[in-house]
C-alpha cells in the first residue's frame, strides 16, 4: 500500500461509515441548528446589530460542531480495537493523520455548508454577491480546525475524560482561527472590499500550512505504541 | 528537616525586617496629614500636606513658582503660601499632596514644593500577591522533598514482608 | 548520557541558587521598595514594575524551557527530562497567573482598568490556558510513558503556537481599538533599571531554584511509587503462593 492509497482509503472508510450510519453529521447538523436557535433567543437582534455579531455566532456555532465532528472521529475506531489496527498500517502514520482530516475536513465542511442557508434565512442576510469568497473563508477555517482538532482528536482519544478534554486542548489553540475567521467574515458580509480583510485570509492560510506540518510531524508521537 | 526550618525560618525574620523598614519609610516619607489632622495635632516638623485645591482661590504667579491658595481637605480649609519649583500639576480642583511646614502663628501652610499623589495600596498588593504564593508554593515543594526522602529511607522495612 | 551529568553538575550547586535566589530578591526589594526614587511619571506605582517585569519574564522562560524539554523528551526518551517538563509546566503557571495578577494591579492605578484585551495580555492569558490545559492532561493518563509523549506533543503544539496567538491578537487589537498602552518611549535609567535587574535575577535563580526542587520531588514521588508497587506486587506473589 502506498503512502496515497493509504490516504484515499482512510477517507473511503470513513465515508462509507458515515453514509451508512448517519451518526456524525446528524447530530452535528441538529446540534448546530439548536445553537442557532439558542443565540437567536439570546440576543434580540434588529438587522444593524445582526451584522455587528453575526459572523461571531457562525464561528462559534461552527467551532462547537466541528468539536462534536472531531471527537467522534477517532472514539468510534475505539470499537472493535480499529485503533490498533490503524497503528498496524504498514505507511508512515502521516498518512492517517491525512487521511483522517480530509474526512474532518469534508464532514465538517459540508455541515457548514448545510447550515449556512439556516444562517442566512434566520438572520436576514444579504450574501449573494460574496458568497464565492465566505466559500473561501470557510475552505480556509475548517482546513486549520481540522489540521489542529484531529491531531487532538487522536491524543485525547485514548485518555480518561476524552469529552471534555479535547475541547479545552482544542479552543486555545484555533484563537487564531477563530479571530482571523470571525474578521474576515464579517468584512465579507458587510460587503467590504477584499483587499481590507485580505491580510486575515493571508493569516488562515498560513495557519494551515504551518499547522498541518507540524501536526503532520507530531502525529507520528501520538499514534506510536 | 531542622535545616529546612531553620532556613525558612531565617527567611522569615528577614522578610520581617523588611516589611519594618518599608513600613517606617513610607511613613516617614510618604504618609500624608488632611488639613483637619494638622490643626488638630500642629506638628512642627516638615509634613506632607494632602488635599484638593478650593475653586477660586489660586492667586499668584503660578507658573514662576509662587502662589497663594486654599487647600481643603475633611471639611477644613487651610491657606497655603506655595514657594518652590514651578509646578507643572498645581490648578484648581486639582488633589495634591504640598510638602511643607504649619505655619501656627498666621495660620498659613508655607509648601516649598508638590508631590506626587501615592496610592502605594497598589504596590504593596502587588509585592505581597506577587511573593507570597511563590514562597509557599517553595515552602511546601521543599518540606514534601525532605518527606518523601525520609519515607523512602523508611520504605526499607518494608521490604522485609 | 550528556543530560544526566549536566543535571548531577547543577543539582550539586543548588544550594548556591537557593541562596543567591534570596539574597538577590532582598537586595532588590529593599532597594526596588525602599532605596529607589519613584518615577516622575508613574509616581510610586513604578515599584510595581520591580516585581511584575521579572515575573512576566520567568514564565516566558519556563515555556521555553517547556517546550526545548519536550522536543529533547521526543528526540531522547529520557525520563529525567519528562519529569523536568512536568514540574517546569507548573511552575509556568504560577508564574504566569503571578504575572498577569502583578500586571493587573499595575494597570488599575496606571491606566485605570483592571483589564484591556492588549496583545501581550491576551497571549499570556493564553499560555496560561494552554499551560493548565497541559497540567490537566498529564492527569487524565494512567501510562507514564504515554502521559510524557502526549503532554509533549501538546507543548510543542503550543509553542508553535503562540507567536500567531500574539500576532493574530495585535491585529484584531489595531482594528478595534488603535491606542495601545505601549511601554515604549519610557527611557530606562538607571534608578530603574539596578533594582529590576537585582529582582529579574533573583527571580530567575529562584525559578532555577524551584524548577530543580520540583524536579526532584517528581523523581521522588514516583520513585516511591515504583518502589511501593514493586513491592506490593511481591506481597501478593508471596501471599498466593503460600
Amino acid at each position: 500500500m502506498t503512502f496515497f492509497n493509504v490516504i484515499r482509503w482512510i477517507v473511503w472508510k470513513d465515508l462509507v461509515t458515515e453514509l451508512r450510519s448517519r451518526e456524525t453529521m446528524s447530530s452535528m447538523v441538529f446540534f448546530a441548528l439548536i445553537v442557532i436557535f439558542i443565540f437567536s433567543f439570546s440576543f434580540s437582534m434588529d438587522q444593524q446589530a445582526a451584522r455587528e455579531v453575526i459572523a461571531g455566532i457562525i464561528w462559534v456555532a461552527f467551532a462547537f460542531t466541528g468539536i462534536i465532528g472531531l471527537g467522534k472521529s477517532f472514539s468510534t475506531e475505539l470499537q472493535n480495537d480499529c485503533l490498533e489496527a490503524l497503528q498496524m498500517v504498514p505507511e508512515s502514520k502521516g498518512a492517517i493523520y491525512l487521511g483522517k482530516v480530509v474526512a474532518n475536513f469534508l464532514f465538517i465542511f459540508v455541515v457548514e455548508i448545510l447550515l449556512f442557508p439556516m444562517f442566512v434565512i434566520f438572520f436576514n442576510l444579504d450574501v449573494v454577491e460574496e458568497i464565492s469568497i465566505l466559500l473561501l473563508i470557510f475552505f480556509l477555517a475548517t482546513v486549520g480546525l481540522s489540521a489542529v482538532g484531529t491531531l487532538f482528536s487522536a491524543l485525547t482519544v485514548q485518555i480518561r475524560a476524552r469529552e471534555v478534554m479535547l475541547p479545552i486542548l482544542l479552543l486555545p489553540m484555533v484563537i487564531p482561527v477563530m479571530i482571523a475567521a470571525v474578521e474576515a467574515t464579517k468584512g465579507a458580509l458587510n460587503g467590504d472590499p477584499l483587499t481590507m480583510y485580505s491580510q486575515w485570509l493571508e493569516l488562515l492560510a498560513i495557519f494551515d500550512v504551518i499547522f498541518t506540518v507540524v501536526s503532520f510531524w507530531l502525529f507520528e508521537f501520538v499514534m506510536d505504541n | 528537616m531542622t535545616s529546612l526550618y531553620l532556613r525558612w525560618g531565617g527567611l522569615l525574620i528577614v522578610a520581617v525586617g523588611l516589611s519594618v523598614l518599608t513600613y517606617n519609610h513610607y511613613q516617614q516619607h510618604l504618609s500624608t496629614v488632611s488639613p483637619h489632622q494638622m490643626k488638630e495635632q500642629a506638628p512642627r516638623q516638615e509634613i506632607r500636606l494632602f488635599g484638593m485645591v478650593r475653586g477660586g482661590t489660586l492667586e499668584g504667579k503660578v507658573k514662576a513658582g509662587d502662589a497663594t491658595f486654599e487647600l481643603i481637605g475633611n471639611d477644613t480649609s487651610v491657606t497655603v503660601h506655595y514657594q518652590g519649583p514651578p509646578p507643572d500639576n498645581l490648578r484648581e480642583l486639582k488633589t495634591l499632596i504640598l510638602i511643607g511646614k504649619w505655619n501656627p502663628s498666621d495660620n498659613i501652610f508655607e509648601a516649598r514644593d508638590i508631590g506626587l499623589v501615592t496610592n502605594y495600596g497598589f504596590v504593596i498588593g502587588a509585592y505581597l500577591i506577587g511573593l507570597i504564593p511563590l514562597a509557599i508554593f517553595l515552602f511546601a515543594m521543599s518540606r514534601r522533598v525532605e518527606l518523601l526522602y525520609e519515607e523512602i529511607k523508611e520504605s526499607k522495612l518494608y521490604q522485609e514482608e | 548520557m550528556i543530560i544526566h551529568r549536566v543535571i548531577r553538575k547543577v543539582q550539586r550547586f543548588q544550594g548556591w541558587f537557593g541562596g543567591g535566589a534570596a539574597l538577590c530578591i532582598i537586595a532588590g526589594l529593599y532597594i526596588g521598595l525602599i532605596d529607589s526614587p519613584p518615577d516622575y511619571y508613574q509616581g510610586e506605582v513604578v515599584r510595581i514594575m520591580y516585581v511584575h517585569v521579572p515575573l512576566a519574564h520567568t514564565s516566558l522562560f519556563a515555556y521555553i524551557v517547556l517546550s526545548v524539554g519536550s522536543i529533547w523528551y521526543l528526540w531522547k526518551r529520557d525520563p529525567i527530562v519528562d519529569n523536568m517538563c512536568h514540574a517546569v509546566a507548573a511552575l509556568g503557571a504560577i508564574f504566569t497567573t503571578l504575572a498577569l495578577a502583578t500586571g493587573m494591579i499595575w494597570g488599575k492605578p496606571t491606566w485605570n482598568t483592571w483589564w484591556t484585551w492588549d496583545a501581550r495580555l491576551t497571549s499570556y492569558t493564553v499560555m496560561l490556558l494552554i499551560l493548565i490545559g497541559y497540567l490537566m492532561l498529564r492527569t487524565f493518563i494512567d501510562d507514564q510513558e504515554k502521559e510524557a509523549r502526549y503532554a509533549a506533543v501538546l507543548a510543542i503544539l503550543g509553542l508553535v503556537d503562540l507567536p500567531i496567538i500574539h500576532f493574530s491578537v495585535e491585529w484584531w487589537r489595531t482594528l478595534h481599538q488603535p491606542q495601545s498602552f505601549s511601554m515604549r518611549g519610557v527611557s530606562m535609567s538607571s534608578e530603574i533599571l539596578v533594582p529590576l535587574m537585582c529582582m529579574s535575577i533573583g527571580m530567575s535563580l529562584l525559578f532555577s531554584y524551584m524548577l530543580m526542587v520540583r524536579t526532584q520531588l517528581l523523581y521522588l514521588d514516583r520513585l516511591l511509587h515504583a518502589k511501593k508497587g514493586r513491592l506490593l506486587s511481591q506481597f501478593h506473589m508471596s501471599q498466593s503462593d503460600s
